[in-house]
């Protein structure tokens, strides 16, 4: 069912009168809020999972995409009356969520799909109804060879055509933290890591901002080769950009995005519901599918087209493959990392 | 008594400056002063921490200096091309104005962005140096601080200008006559009579263009990358990636104090030259 321009009316009409009578809101029981991401992942959760929900429950609901960090300042903001009812994140804005008392744990025994999930996806604060994906990107009219390991980004023939991006984003972050255990680091101490971008900077094109200017800056030609997130990379290649994902042999740098129940929410029961068909079979299928290719969490849907390709085609060979990294302890040292990157590579 | 109408004329006004402007500011004073990101004590840690760390004052100062590198090469580029718009031909002055309103009506995003493809790797500017043959591989023109102040000074331009086409403007065209009729040379007359005269627009226009410059987030932050912090990206790391709020509303306030001196710096040389050239 595509949105329909009423649809899209009440929507806007709905959120707007939510914005300037918020006592209004509060008396009727506003519609459940889903804060997902912006881009490629509204798009999907808007054609897929809520229709699903739709369908499971009879009710309405809003999709009000922002960053995981907006959704954190917004219920921060009034935790008594939250504007959100679920939240999406990355691995690091949910655990700054989770210590500051902004999430409700989800609950795990009435949950008819959570015993399905694949193990690193089970997470009792909120579970992960999807994996994002870091590999090697890289643009096949440039590089001939395709790039097989980590590694091959220091090689002298990439002098001025790897592009990376600060530790803002958990992207970047995740990078440091790969190439550190690649040089006998680990989570606990990434030197090597820094030693690591440091020895990099000859053949560094660009320093993005942000994942997303990383994404343009292959259309642009300004970089040929860098780490880059599994989505991203295929929004790119439906545009008609030249750019290929591969796999590194040290494996694939995987985050747990988790969706969680927001404390003090008026629609608990709602959320729930959402989130369960967030993690069912069904809805993680159709997702999976061209154009979305969103990496399924749960064990019942077999994998299949780009991903089974490119990722892989299995729990088994994804466990295999997938390097999930220790968020909690990385998160401990996050702003000392930055501080040093601004300090040392900047 | 007039006065006391136009006071009242203006109170909604104050009253919205006060809703929306003071009160903002004063909470981000309030956070500032936090020990930490839960808020459980005051101090004034924040502030000690970014001034006497050699690093945070680098950026700020790098921040102030980018600001006056931008302000300096407007004034540079903007002053004739006001002069042009003044006493060029009358058919020179709407294609003029549309050169410099153009940019205004245009998104800053949209503009930043053409500055990445004309300073790309294979933009415009390294492929026309390439295929004469002057240079063999790229020259690394983005994401350098010239690369940053060259498209901040496109981008602010009709902030610099158009206070310039204001205050040339109002000078009664018969002075030049006047002061060359009295022995002054082309170059004197401009010097001693144009320059000072137009000096309330010079000082205004570089106040604005200043202010933009400084705190241009997406500009600096498109154009210079990751690798280039400067103090707007400082405080949206510390806020937003970090969580950090009572930190990044510190060095905002250090930032706001900063710019102001910077302002009334400005201000105090255009009295200066003022006085000086009335006497």
């Amino acid at each position: 069912m595509s949105p329909t321009r009423r649809s899209l009316m009440t929507t806007a009409l709905t959120l707007s009168a939510m914005h300037l009578f918020p006592r209004l809101s509060q008396a009727q029981a506003r519609m459940l809020v889903f804060a997902t991401f912006t881009g490629s992942w509204e798009e999907a959760h808007k054609a897929v999972l809520v229709p699903a929900f739709r369908k499971a429950t009879g009710a309405e609901m809003v999709l009000d995409p922002m960053l995981s960090v907006d959704q954190i300042a917004k219920v921060k903001a009034s935790l008594a009356n939250p504007p959100i009812d679920v939240m999406l994140h990355d691995p690091g804005p949910a655990l700054v969520a989770i210590d500051q008392g902004l999430v409700e744990p989800y609950p795990v025994a009435e949950s008819k799909h959570y015993a399905d999930l694949i193990s690193e996806a089970q997470v009792a604060t909120g579970p992960a109804p999807f994996f994002q994906v870091v590999g090697l990107t890289y643009n096949p009219e440039k590089v001939k060879t395709p790039p097989t390991s980590w590694a091959d980004l220091w090689k002298p023939e990439f002098k001025g055509r790897v592009g990376i991006t600060n530790l803002n984003s958990t992207l970047g972050t995740g990078f440091l933290v790969e190439i550190a255990r690649m040089h006998g680091g680990s989570e606990a101490n990434v030197d090597a890591g820094f030693q690591a971008i440091k020895d990099l900077k000859p053949n560094i094109a660009a320093v993005a901002a942000n994942p997303g200017q990383l994404a343009t800056l292959y259309q642009q030609g300004q970089v040929e080769i860098g780490p880059g997130n599994f989505n991203a990379i295929q929004i790119l290649k439906a545009r008609g950009v030249p750019v290929e994902f591969v796999t590194p042999k040290e494996g694939a740098i995987a985050f747990k995005t988790t969706i969680h129940i927001v404390k003090n929410s008026p629609n608990k029961e709602l959320a729930f519901k959402l989130i369960e068909a967030s993690i069912s079979p069904e809805v993680q299928a159709a997702l999976m599918e061209s154009p979305y290719l969103i990496v399924p969490t749960n064990s019942k849907v077999k994998m299949g087209g780009e991903i089974a390709k490119v990722l892989a085609s299995s729990v088994d060979e994804l466990k295999k493959k997938f390097v999930f990294q220790d968020w909690v302890t990385i998160n401990k040292q996050r702003a000392g990392w930055i501080d040093r990157f601004n300090r040392e590579i900047a | 008594m007039m006065i006391g109408y136009e006071l009242k004329l203006a109170t909604p006004l104050a009253a919205f400056f006060v809703l929306f402007f003071v009160a903002p500011l004063l909470i981000l004073l309030y956070v500032s002063l936090q020990a930490d990101p839960g808020m459980t004590r005051m101090t004034a840690a924040q502030f000690g921490r970014f001034l006497l760390d050699p690093f945070s004052l680098g950026v700020l100062l790098r921040t102030l200096f980018l600001g006056v590198q931008v302000t300096l090469l407007c004034l540079l580029l903007g002053f004739p091309l006001a002069w042009c718009y003044l006493r060029g031909p009358a058919w020179l002055q709407p294609v003029l104005i549309l050169v410099v309103l153009l940019p205004l009506l245009t998104s800053v995003v949209v503009r930043t962005f053409a500055w990445i493809v004309i300073l790309g790797r294979q933009g415009i500017v390294n492929a026309a140096l390439m295929s004469l043959g002057l240079i063999d591989t790229p020259l690394r023109l983005l994401y350098t601080e010239g690369g940053v102040v060259v498209a901040l000074a496109q981008v602010q331009m009709p902030l610099m200008v158009l206070p310039l086409i204001t205050a040339l403007s109002r000078i009664n065209r018969s002075l030049d006559d006047a002061s060359a009729a009295l022995g002054a040379g082309a170059w004197r007359g401009f010097w001693r009579v144009t320059v000072p005269l137009s000096l309330p627009g010079i000082i205004a226009g570089c106040m604005l263009t200043y202010a933009a410059a400084i705190t241009a987030f997406i500009t600096q932050s498109l154009v210079g990358g990751g690798q280039m912090l400067f103090m707007p990206m400082y405080i949206y790391q510390q806020a937003t990636a970090l969580q950090n709020w009572p930190f990044a509303a510190a060095i905002s306030i250090i930032f706001l104090a900063a710019v102001l001196a910077v302002i009334s710096v400005f201000k105090a040389l255009g009295r200066l030259s003022q006085a000086r050239a009335n006497a």
